[in-house]
């Protein structure tokens, strides 16, 4: 039998289903070096090197690449994370 | 100027110019003193919502400035340790803790978005394709933007390296 108390509200389940995500978004920065992003994104999301070189190279060639997508919480402190490394980053709703 | 890998596995850099040294020992100057205006990089805002970027400048930004302020007083403890070599102008050297690799990186990384920021150094100037008057204040400023990505880049690849050998994983070239 269910736990009452675990249980979610359907209310609150199928307003988080509805939210639109939350993007995180890494810009161009010309004085950041190419390497030196492909180690903060490898360090902060935990990607290979293959997927951290080909947003590095979005960024670097169309100015800025969506690096997550997710809800709120976890896309401000990765943009804190990416922010104590000084690269610029953003949060916006997608 | 040299730079290995210890047998400690820390970076090294040996056979540094006494000049090379004064402007490494510039590393662990307070930017937000140095370069008031060029720092205002340091704390960029988060987005375009302004109670987003009010919380954020409330309980974001005084902690990233705390961070940064913790990894410049690693990388001033690690200079403090420089050796110099003997007699009149020797070189010196600097092993910097492979631990403090990450301070030294960013606060490297702080200190040249804020120099280039605080001159105004255009993307021609920092892709090399004018030379520095090193005449000039500004000229010296850009030599040292491009001395410490030399050391950053010396540096990212000796974390390749450390981290290839905890993972027992050849490094890559």
């Amino acid at each position: 039998m269910a736990n009452p108390d675990l249980q979610e509200s359907p209310v609150t389940e199928l307003s988080e289903q509805l939210e639109k995500p939350w993007l995180v978004i890494v810009h161009n920065d010309p004085v950041n070096l190419m390497s030196y992003v492909s180690m903060v994104f490898r360090r902060i999301f935990g990607w290979t090197r293959e997927r951290a070189e080909k947003h590095m190279m979005e960024v670097h060639t169309k100015g800025r690449s969506v690096v997550w997508s997710g809800g709120r919480e976890q896309a401000e402190l990765y943009v804190q994370q990416l922010h104590g490394h000084l690269l610029l980053a953003t949060l916006e709703k997608s | 100027m040299i730079f290995e890998i210890s047998t400690s596995g820390n970076p090294l850099f040996s056979k540094i110019h006494p000049v090379l040294a004064d402007i490494l020992r510039a590393v662990a100057e307070d930017p937000w003193e140095r370069y008031p205006d060029g720092s205002a990089r340091l704390l960029p805002p988060p987005g375009e919502d302004e109670e987003l970027c009010r919380d954020w400048e409330d309980h974001v930004q005084p902690e990233l400035r705390h961070g940064f302020d913790s990894d410049r007083a690693l990388v001033f403890s690690d200079l403090e340790a420089m050796k110099p070599g003997r007699g009149k102008n020797a070189a010196w050297s600097l092993e910097i803790p492979f631990k403090h690799v990450d301070a030294w990186l960013i606060t490297l990384n702080a200190l040249r978005l804020a120099l280039v920021s605080e001159n105004c150094f255009s993307e021609d100037e920092l892709a090399h394709k004018t030379s520095p008057d090193l005449t000039t204040e500004r000229g010296l400023a850009l030599m040292s933007v491009n001395f410490y990505a030399f050391v950053q880049e010396c540096l990212i690849r000796a974390m390749e390296v450390g981290d290839a050998a905890e993972d027992g994983t050849p490094g890559t070239e």
